[in-house]
């Protein structure tokens, strides 16, 4: 994305871009210059540490959806870690040593013949971090947010996914405590993968519910 | 419904089941202050400085122009100030001071270059 201010409500239009003009002359912009005030007077108060800020920084850097496709090929080759998964999201990942650094509860949803999920947070951005990382930003805009829980058909549609109309479309809306992952259903034809092979068939995509697992050239 | 009935029935957050545009599938790498934000946000929860529940009302106290015109990050720290004003820990004088400070340690750096 060449456009800085990315997360604006599609109100660009005369506003002031303060960030966006001195970022371009290589000095922080203002809420850039915020955070680094905010920061180090907290750490001056001795609120919190430096060393604290550093290593969350690589905790979320090491957070992607790799983790998730694990948890998903695991429950597809194991069921009975998949009836743990359902039962206790949170617990089950954790025996796969994906620690939860806040306190979130996660819940499973499976999707089946008979039932699509599709997870959102209407309210602002809640997802399942520790498992998938940092949201893609449609997921924190208000197209996704208002119409996910409205015409999840119409948004599926909008990512390529049409889902029979007997199939019932399920919705989560997360929230601060309560978080989910969409596992999908194993494609056909994948009797043969290993755990490893599986894991890499699964998207970040496919774990929020907005498209299918499929084979790689589907 | 008088014409300001939803802007009581709906706080600027609220937008589930509201009319919008096509989804559009964007998505960026967070720039250095950004990821910053989100590690300071995480650091707060865990010492119970500000919660989840306290960044997201936060965000939605800032009103619906804020809400509409920042991005996301920035609605983040100029909720956390805001909130940190508001239990007394940090003052908009402290802060407005720190920040001339920081301002000034990229003084050496031109407008022009």
């Amino acid at each position: 994305m060449v456009e800085p201010h990315h997360d604006h409500d599609h109100d660009h239009e005369g506003h002031d871009h303060p960030h966006a003009e001195i970022a371009e002359a290589g000095r922080p912009g203002y809420y850039d210059i915020m955070e680094t005030a905010v920061r180090e007077l907290l750490i001056e108060r001795k609120m919190i540490r430096a060393d604290e800020i550093r290593r969350q920084i690589e905790v979320i850097d090491s957070r992607t959806p790799a983790l998730g496709a694990k948890v998903v090929a695991r429950a597809w080759v194991d069921p009975r870690f998949k009836a743990r998964l359902l039962a206790n999201g949170r617990t089950a990942c954790e025996e796969l040593g994906i620690s939860f650094y806040d306190d979130t509860e996660l819940i499973v949803l499976e999707n089946t013949p008979e039932v699509h999920n599709l997870i959102v947070c209407t309210l602002c951005s809640c997802y399942p971090r520790p498992v998938l990382g940092l949201p893609p930003d449609w997921y924190k805009l208000k197209p996704y947010r208002a119409r996910a829980v409205s015409e999840p058909r119409a948004v599926l549609a909008e990512f390529g996914t049409e889902i029979s109309q007997d199939v019932e479309i399920r919705v989560s809306d997360s929230t601060a405590m309560v978080r989910y992952l969409v596992l999908p259903m194993r494609p056909d034809g994948t009797d043969s993968y290993s755990e490893q092979q599986l894991a890499d068939l699964v998207t970040r995509d496919a774990m929020i519910g907005v498209i299918p697992v499929q084979l790689q050239g589907e | 419904m008088t014409d300001t009935q939803h802007l009581v029935s709906r706080l600027p957050n609220d937008i589930g089941g509201l009319p919008s545009e096509t989804v559009q599938r964007i998505d960026h790498e967070l720039e250095p202050w950004e990821k910053r934000c989100h590690a300071l946000a995480d650091v707060l929860d865990f010492h119970k400085i500000i919660n989840t529940e306290e960044k997201r009302c936060g965000v939605e106290a800032l009103g619906s122009e804020m809400v509409g015109k920042l991005s996301y990050y920035e609605r983040w720290i100029v909720a956390f100030a805001n909130i940190l004003f508001r239990k007394g820990i940090l003052t908009p004088t402290e802060l407005a001071l720190k920040m001339k400070e920081v301002e000034e340690r990229w003084s050496h750096v031109g407008n022009d270059s």
